[in-house]
């Protein structure tokens, strides 16, 4: 790292002394009331919204910085009083926080043309539209370039001011024209990204940036322009600036803010993309180690496997990335889902590892979550009924069927604020004159599934101690589980540490896995949702882990009352693993494609594996067994249980510690306890 | 003909090249006293604890026969489905040659794949050496290695290091009365055996538990540079500074970690009497 990096590193993330250009924060509905007064309609607010934040930030210019624009703003303002909202709410499916988030644009359709041309084409649409509504849509697009333009112009005159002329060059060329080399066109990204967090976008992703970027690196090399050093030093501190404003993203802990970065894998035309821009990138970030962005790295069978072992390098500093990825189960999942090839091979992942395509996609990846272990309990009272166990396996199914549609009945009427910036990016929208929040081309919905370790777990042990060995009558188990095994030690010690577990290359489970994942996929087959996409199952959690765990009674499986699940796709907390190969022969066996929406194996690994360089190859070699057995994701965590034990205790010792939370990379001890001592356990998965 | 197996752990990375299964056969003739395996020393079944978790809820000891007393257990093992916390484990379990080769082969694909294979090792794997070549002929050519202390006798160890591909061999000091003071055996067997490894022609790898204040002198490792200088078939020294960890599980088995050296002392390294030999060194 160059000691200018090391300098910007200490300002920003260490120090964080640019948080003195703060402005104060202000009633986050202040703006709305006066929406309100002039009847304005949606889309007019969140122009508005966007000018106004524009208009208010602080322009800040440093002399030596080659990538400007901080934010100064801390609240973005809603655009619906509250009182509004509370209407809306009665009438519409509100997600999350109701605006555009968790999808992938294209970057690249603003950068490589510049505003200019976009401005050509929307004016080329208006010609073609007599719809008022339509007119006046793609007005507020022209209106959004503007106030764009305006911004990038006030930073261009204080580059002047300052005697930044790289900053200011590039603010003479960007946004109106196509950048001229690499630091402009970072400089571009940097403009659209900080536009689109002012818009109240939220896990707003960055896509195949070593694809769409690749073009400006390769020409500025080859002009001279740039060294592959200097490149690098540029692309660490461009890495920095997704670490500047991060704190005053959306999310539920600090750190989930949905910065994803998307290397390798396959082209549209089915050739090896990992480039030397995607090396330079896991180079950046293995120096920087730093949480955002988060790198993910797509595998394919041609992959090299030097390019796995840089993925070791990163782990084995305890970023908890890259995450990884296989093309030829994904890619075929999504043509199973009905995207198109093209589409397919240009995957990349939504804020955590839902499957997302840039562009054409409003897929809503996490509308909701299937709770796997609450179907099994749910089936509990049958169970006495039931003379087979095929018989209690039914129960469970129509319970998991139940719910999937309960789950898909809760989709409809789907209200999302709109996002003219964003839309901009977005296939389509300019065409039509239609904001990306009423759809694309793709509206896909994917259901998260949690619990399935001790959904399977839970049957297997009524399979065998239930059905076959008889060995527990159905009344002590119920009553059993009733009393949270209190007074039933024996039977609790049996079912928690001695049944068998999934995790352990044991077909006797590992086929029940199978049968809990196809039954979410057949539950959502043929289903469609409100605007015409499907539904997709997943083996991903999210924060839901910790909140479906609490609210179910003690399971088959040995689980306490309200016990959290593991986290994704991983075995239970209290299974005892035989090692890392049982573990990933076991979660490659499933029917995979058809629970594609996204969700790691999880594998924690201490860190004296990564001691040296053979061994931190060896570990390259294990992300490639698993995508050779068939696996869909992965991502790996060399962690240190004593450390962050430590950690609890004295937070101010380990500021940088960073590990991995459920999709995303954090900061530990910025983290809230639950979430805290759920990582501390996973590490106690011993092998 | 069964053998005593008290673990075996999957992509042991350090146990020689690719990925490989560690097999880690129960019992061993030598007692060093750093030794961190103190669940491999006794050629039998034993029971092991975590006393450290312990809640004193008192369950083992009504269910014990003895009093749940270590140093009488039975191994029965009547105390350990009762631990409310998984604490209680008998360690030490009981395969025959086919059964052990079964479960290794069951992951041959991922393994051959990847460079690697079987490691045998300790306690001493040579202590069970029938068992250890009667298993390697249903591990149908699978690369097997073998992670041994050198002490045995001469056929035996003779006799196993033709059937496999790959040897590790421990050289903790040359000097013979040390060897006697800190390993609890004489270490003549062991250079005797080195001898004919070297001769050999196989592949094999020297390492060398660097002891505070025991071995880590520059005479040793001269002496051991010099024993090895010349051997076209070893692959490389490696050199495993002492773990303060190294006493951890001996509680847990009913013994007492005791070490006549300063655990806290820096291991002294001294890679060059290799390298100037031409030998590749390394501290793992």
């Amino acid at each position: 790292m160059t000691s200018y990096i090391a300098k910007l590193r200490q300002f920003y993330v260490e120090n964080k002394e640019h948080h003195t250009y703060r402005q104060s924060s202000v009633n986050p509905h202040s703006l709305a009331k006066e929406f309100e007064k002039r009847e304005l309609s949606d889309t007019e607010r969140a122009v508005e919204r966007l000018k106004w934040v524009l208009e208010k930030e602080k322009v800040v210019v440093f002399p030596n910085e080659k990538i400007a624009l901080l934010r100064t703003v801390p609240t973005i303002p809603e655009i619906y009083t509250e009182r509004e909202w509370s209407v809306i709410k009665r009438s519409y499916r509100i997600h999350e926080q109701g605006k555009v988030s968790n999808i992938c644009p294209s970057y690249s359709s603003l950068i490589d043309k510049g505003f200019n041309q976009v401005r050509l084409e929307i004016e080329e649409s208006l010609k073609t539209h007599r719809d008022a509504e339509k007119i006046a849509y793609l007005n507020i697009l022209l209106e959004t370039l503007d106030i764009m333009e305006a911004f990038a112009e006030r930073y261009r005159l204080a580059a002047i001011e300052v005697g930044n002329t790289t900053v200011a060059e590039s603010f003479a060329q960007i946004p109106q024209n196509r950048p001229q080399n690499f630091v402009q066109a970072l400089q571009f990204f940097r403009l659209i990204h900080f536009g689109l967090w002012a818009s109240f976008n939220y896990h707003n992703t960055i896509g195949r940036f070593d694809q769409f970027m690749f073009p400006y690196y390769e020409a500025d090399l080859a002009k001279g322009v740039l060294t592959r050093e200097s490149a690098l030093e540029l692309l660490q501190e461009f890495f920095i600036s997704f670490n500047k404003d991060s704190d005053l993203y959306p999310g539920m802990q600090q750190g989930d803010n949905g910065q994803s970065l998307m290397l390798g894998g396959l082209t549209t035309s089915g050739e090896d993309a990992f480039n030397d821009l995607s090396k330079l990138c896991m180079e950046a970030s293995l120096e920087l180690k730093l949480i955002d962005p988060k790198i993910n790295l797509r595998v394919h069978a041609g992959t090299p496997i030097e390019v796995l072992e840089l993925g070791s390098e990163m782990t084995k500093q305890g970023l908890g990335f890259p995450q990884y990825s296989n093309d030829e189960v994904v890619v075929n999942a999504l043509k199973k889902w009905g995207y198109r090839e093209e589409d397919a091979l240009n995957y990349v992942v939504a804020a955590c590892w839902e499957f997302i395509i840039p562009e054409v996609a409003m897929d809503i990846v996490n509308i909701d979550a299937l709770s796997f272990l609450k179907a099994v309990l749910e089936a509990l009272p049958c169970l006495t009924e039931c003379e087979t166990f095929d018989k209690f396996k039914e129960v469970v199914k129509s319970k998991l069927c139940r719910q999937t549609a309960e789950i898909c009945s809760n989709t409809n009427g789907v209200y999302m604020e709109p996002t003219p910036l964003m839309s901009l990016m977005m296939e389509g929208c300019i065409a039509k004159g239609q904001d990306i929040s009423l759809g694309a081309r793709y509206n896909n919905y994917g259901i998260h599934g949690t619990g399935l370790s001790s959904a399977t777990d839970s049957l297997a042990a009524i399979k065998k101690y239930v059905f076959e060995e008889q060995r527990v009558d159905k009344e002590t188990l119920l009553k059993a589980l009733e009393a949270d095994f209190v007074g039933y030690d024996e039977l609790y010690h049996l079912l928690r540490f001695e049944a068998p577990k999934m995790g352990n290359d044991d077909d006797y489970v590992d086929a029940l896995a199978g049968e809990l994942l196809d039954w979410f996929a057949d539950s959502l087959e043929g289903v469609s949702n409100d605007r015409g996409g499907i539904f997709r199952a997943g083996t991903g959690s999210a924060m839901y882990y910790l909140w479906h765990g609490n609210e179910l009674g003690a399971s088959p499986d040995g689980r306490h009352q309200g016990e959290e699940f593991a986290c994704n796709f991983s075995p239970s907390l209290h299974t005892h693993l035989k090692g890392p190969i049982s573990l990933i022969k076991s979660f490659s066996k499933g029917n995979l494609e058809r629970v594609a929406n996204g969700g790691p194996l999880t594998i924690e690994l201490d860190d004296s594996m990564f001691r040296n360089a053979e061994s931190t190859a060896k570990v390259a070699r294990l992300v490639k067994s698993y995508m050779d057995l068939g696996g869909m994701q992965m991502q790996l965590n060399g962690v240190n249980r004593e450390m962050m034990l430590d950690a609890q205790k004295h937070p101010d010792k380990y500021r940088n510690l960073i590990v991995r939370v459920w999709g995303w990379s954090g900061y530990f001890v910025e983290l809230d306890k639950a979430y805290q001592d759920h990582i501390i356990r996973r590490s106690e998965l011993d092998f | 003909m069964t053998g005593l197996v008290f673990d075996i752990k999957e992509m042991a990375i350090f146990d020689g090249p690719g990925i490989r299964t560690t097999v880690f056969l129960k019992g061993c003739p030598l007692r060093c006293q750093w030794c961190h395996n103190p669940e491999g020393i006794s050629p039998k079944v034993e029971l092991m604890v975590k006393y450290a978790q312990c809640i004193k809820c008192g369950a083992c000891v009504a269910a014990c026969p003895t009093g749940a007393v270590h140093s009488l257990c039975t191994t029965r093992g009547e105390c350990i489905s009762v631990c409310p916390l998984n604490l209680r484990r008998l360690v030490g379990e009981s395969y025959t040659p086919q059964e052990l080769a079964t479960f290794l082969l069951k992951h041959r694909p991922i393994l051959e794949k990847n460079g690697g294979g079987v490691t045998f090792s300790g306690g001493e794997p040579l202590l069970q050496s029938s068992f250890l070549l009667a298993t390697i002929k249903h591990l149908e050519g699978l690369h097997c290695a073998v992670e041994t202390s050198g002490f045995a006798s001469k056929a035996k160890f003779k006799e196993v290091v033709e059937h496999l591909d790959y040897v590790l061999m421990d050289l903790k000091m040359v000097d013979s009365e040390k060897h006697r003071y800190y390993c609890g055996e004489d270490n003549r067997p062991i250079l005797e055996n080195l001898k004919y490894l070297k001769g050999s022609g196989k592949p094999f790898v020297i390492r060398i538990p660097v002891i505070p204040g025991v071995n880590d002198n520059d005479e040793n490792y001269r002496e051991t540079a010099k024993l090895l200088e010349g051997s076209l078939n070893l692959e490389k020294v490696e050199l495993l500074p002492y773990q303060r960890t190294a006493g951890a599980k001996y509680g847990m088995v009913g013994r007492h970690y005791l070490v006549d050296f300063d655990e806290d002392a820096k291991p002294y390294f001294n890679l060059e009497e290799f390298t100037k030999r031409g030998i590749e060194a390394s501290i793992l």
